[in-house]
């Protein structure tokens, strides 16, 4: 059986570095300016088709069933050419969970299979915890249908997708719920992309709702305990598209400071550089291998995997901010230009390491439930 | 009882009180009026950014995001207009002549707001400190005299520094290193000048600049022998632009490549060369180590400036989002933690900022500003009034004298220890303030979460513009080498320094 898993996964490794390598490598100069235009069609269609979009959504919603480890394993590898396709695959993954925590699969269902990636992709904030982005206000409207009204900042995938999946209040109801609205309908209305600090293949719009028709998706009031559910898991794939970032920095770094000389040698033999690049290269190591431990006792269901989960998260995305900082500074004045790869990589490990929430407050709410009692 | 003469001793040990007593060595010497100037400069630094520079930073930056070979030719029209240019060249030059160590507050002040802006203004002043470490005074007096001509007429004339290569970047900003750097732009000597040949890239402001200082080699085998600093003029034959490169960050201040083919620069545009250092007490490789010290020196406490800058952009864009952001049912400003990472920030700022004060203080007692800030020629040029300098001084500046005293004065007379205390100064500062820089700017995106990530607030265009000041001006991990060789291995005979 492990070894049937084993050879899965080691086949769906192969396939995301290949498509890496084949989709997004040539392109990712030329789709990270401004004003950027997201990935090309072509290349969200075939992740699409590939399954990119419905990794962790069941069999019988038409879903690739597959855990959280190879959701991780496709976003690290992914991550070391382009992390833009991770941040679109993570976004929608993180919104399919949350309506699958809320008991509303069948709201996915024929989308992952039907091969449109517009309808594949939902739009999420991703970038908050959904309890600090609460501009919208939910009233009930005829039947069994909600409207929403207020605005929301930096909804990923807001002008890509079809469907949003938002967090509003409804008055009188304590605590938040989520809804899913067609971002088509009535009442929506999208800013323009909004110009950001990394990740611009996976763009963000701010939405201003008035009276735009929505459906609740689980049961009022308990967006919260569906988002904390969700944020456990998805911390680890978060986690792991900060180790492919890191992966490929390294790459970079080791390739360049082979080539480049200065002071009549290779950089690579300059002593404080190697201590540099040991640096870099043993924080990836102990990413990599923090990343897999959350893994396998995400997967083994194994008690204390949430907090692990969260502690692996923000460790991880910290250590790819230093080790991308560090990666430009082995290229010099070259890694600064968009010429190479380092600075982009840069600039997208501090966007990822916003995912899911204010750090601090997420370093908050893990000590809490350590006080708590919850097993680590 | 110790003997007295024995607790002097003690003071020759390590840290030596030159190193260490800076600030309370200079301020017996300072002439007061310096701080009353640096005021003015703060004051108007801070009007500049209410009415330029805050109003069109984030415009700037997104039109380069759309437009990268856009030149921001308006900002630096108004800045010409406004003065920025001529504020810190000597009267004796035409120039306003406020005290230099003044432009690194102005520099932090405009980096504030926009670092970008800020090397738009500042790094004109890295290309007259070139100039001033070569004590051509004829030469000083002809570049820096255009550029108060520019803002008379204004046409701005801007002065760039161009030094680094396609194959050789730290390498040339240090004298031991240079030796075994792969340098390509020759400067070969012909009769009447030099005919240079090579690229120049990542010059700060070369597609604005009229007047180039160029480094050249006249022989690319032995570069620390042989190095030639040239003024190069917009138009002279053989000489011309080519691209603006696509930096992450500081995008307002353009990143040229000089192109020379069969350049001819006279022999009146040499600002300094080896046969001059040759000619001086002191080898020339030492006497180009000092010429490369001195303009570092002052130029990494501008870079320290930047820094400061930055790293206050930040805090101050993090103190403004926790002042009217709710986290978790009230204000993040009165969240404890939350004022705890203000505070850190805030301490990076003041430290920062004590860095490039302290190494303004050395350069002042012992390097690039002695000369003007001892207090009788400080005074003179305050109160004598401009048309007097220009009657009477200016044309005593052509004469080869002036440059022979000055070059006496300022290489020969400069004793290892003084560059010592000035070089490591400048790159203690350099380092610090800038990873200081860097590091508010990531404590304010984690703090600013989602709102740090868009670029219409701001925060996210610091980082990225800060992570440029860690690489030029030599790289930190140069500048910690050269701290070590400054102030550290001199300490054990045993040390070797780029030696590894």
């Amino acid at each position: 059986m492990g070894s049937r898993i084993d050879e899965e996964l080691r086949m769906l490794e192969e396939m995301a570095l290949d498509f890496a390598e084949r989709e997004l490598k040539d392109r990712r100069e030329e789709c990270d300016h401004y004003p950027y235009a997201p990935l090309e069609e072509n290349v969200l269609e075939k992740a699409c088709d590939v399954g990119f979009f419905c990794m962790t959504v069941p069999e019988e919603l038409e879903g690739g069933a597959m855990g959280v480890e190879a959701l991780s394993l496709v976003l690290k590898d992914i991550s070391r050419t382009d992390a833009s396709l991770a941040g679109v695959i993570f976004t929608t993954a993180l919104a399919q969970e949350l309506v699958l925590a809320a008991g509303a699969g069948s709201v996915l269902a024929g989308a992952p299979g039907n091969g449109s990636w517009r309808e594949s992709l939902i739009a999420f904030p991703s970038f908050d915890d959904a309890a600090e982005n609460l501009g919208l206000s939910a009233e009930r409207a005829g039947g069994a249908g909600y409207t929403l009204t207020g605005k929301v900042e930096y909804v990923v995938l807001g002008g890509l997708a079809s469907r949003a999946l938002l967090p509003a209040a409804v008055p009188g109801v304590d605590g938040y719920s989520f809804f899913l609205l067609d971002l088509d309908a009535e009442g929506v209305r999208k800013s323009e992309p909004v110009l950001s600090l990394g990740l611009h293949s996976c763009p963000a719009v701010d939405l201003e709702l008035d009276g735009a028709r929505a459906a609740l998706v689980g049961e009022e009031g308990l967006g919260a305990s569906y988002f904390t559910d969700c944020a456990d898991r998805l911390s680890i794939p978060a986690a792991a598209i900060s180790t492919g970032i890191m992966k490929g920095c390294l790459d970079e770094a080791l390739e360049y400071s082979r080539q480049r000389f200065q002071g009549g040698r290779e950089i690579v033999n300059w002593s404080e550089l190697r201590r540099i690049l040991a640096d870099m290269a043993t924080v990836q190591a102990t990413a990599d291998a923090l990343v897999a431990c959350a893994c396998v006792r995400a997967e083994a269901d194994e008690p204390g995997w949430r907090l692990l989960a969260r502690a692996t998260a923000l460790q991880v995305q910290a250590a790819a901010c230093d080790v991308t900082t560090d990666g430009i500074q082995v290229l010099g004045g070259n890694g600064y230009m968009e010429d190479y790869g380092q600075e982009k990589r840069f600039r997208d490990a501090k966007q990822v390491q916003a995912l899911l929430g204010l750090v601090p407050m997420r370093k908050l709410e893990y000590i809490t439930r350590v006080i708590e009692g919850e097993p680590t | 009882m110790v003997p007295r003469g024995a607790n002097l001793a003690v003071l020759e040990r390590e840290p030596t009180p030159k190193d260490i007593m800076c600030g309370l060595d200079a301020s017996g010497g300072m002439p007061r009026a310096i701080r009353k100037e640096t005021l003015e400069v703060l004051a108007l630094a801070r009007r500049f950014n209410e009415l330029v520079v805050r109003p069109g930073a984030l415009e700037l930056d997104r039109r380069k995001h759309e437009e990268p070979d856009y030149l921001p030719w308006d900002f630096v029209h108004e800045a010409n207009s406004w003065g920025l240019y001529t504020m810190f060249i000597p009267k004796l030059f035409g120039g306003q002549g406020y005290n230099l160590p003044a432009l690194s507050y102005m520099v932090e002040e405009l980096g504030s707001a926009c670092t970008g802006m800020a090397n738009l203004v500042g790094v004109h002043y890295l290309g007259v400190a070139t100039l001033c470490s070569s004590w051509n005074m004829r030469l000083m007096n002809k570049v820096m005299r255009d550029t108060v001509e520019g803002e008379k007429t204004g046409e701005p004339c801007l002065i760039s520094l161009a030094i680094t290569e396609p194959g050789a970047g730290t390498d040339v900003e240090e004298v031991e290193l240079v030796s075994k750097a792969t340098v390509t732009c020759q400067a070969k000597k012909v009769p009447g000048g030099y005919v240079v040949n090579g690229r120049k890239i990542f010059i700060s402001n070369g597609h604005l600049s009229t007047w180039h200082m160029l480094i050249a080699y006249e022989d690319l085998a032995s570069p620390e022998t042989s190095t030639v600093m040239l003024a190069v003029r917009n138009g002279m034959e053989g000489f011309s632009f080519g691209r603006q490169e696509r930096k992450m960050g500081q995008k307002g201040c353009p990143a040229s490549e000089l192109i020379f083919e069969d350049c001819f620069v006279p022999d009146e545009n040499v600002c300094f060369s080896a046969s001059e250092a040759g000619s001086m007490k002191g080898s020339a490789e030492r006497v180009t180590m000092q010429v490369i010290d001195s303009v570092v020196s002052t130029s990494r406490a501008g870079v320290a400036g930047f820094g400061t800058g930055v790293a206050r952009g930040a805090y101050e864009e993090a103190l403004r989002f926790a002042s009217e952001t709710e986290v978790g049912g009230k204000l993040l400003i009165n969240h404890e933690w939350a004022q705890c990472i203000l505070a850190e920030m805030y301490k990076n700022v003041a430290v920062s900022r004590l860095t490039y004060v302290e190494t303004n203080n050395a350069n002042g007692m012992y390097g690039m500003f002695k000369i003007m800030q001892w207090k009788p020629v400080y005074y003179y040029l305050k109160f004598v009034p401009r048309a007097v300098i220009d009657r009477v001084v200016q044309p005593l500046l052509d004469l080869p004298a002036m440059t022979w005293l000055f070059r006496k004065v300022m290489f020969e007379w400069q004793k290892d220890s003084d560059w010592q205390c000035t070089s490591g100064w400048g790159s203690l500062a350099k380092f610090t303030a800038t990873d200081a820089g860097v590091r508010n700017c990531q404590l304010a995106l984690e703090l600013m979460g989602r709102a740090g990530l868009r670029h219409d607030r701001g925060a996210e265009k610091h980082l990225r513009d800060s992570k440029l000041l860690q690489i030029y001006e030599g790289t930190n991990q140069l500048n910690r080498l050269n701290v070590f060789k400054c102030f550290i291995g001199r300490q054990v005979p045993e040390a070797q320094v780029f030696e590894d």
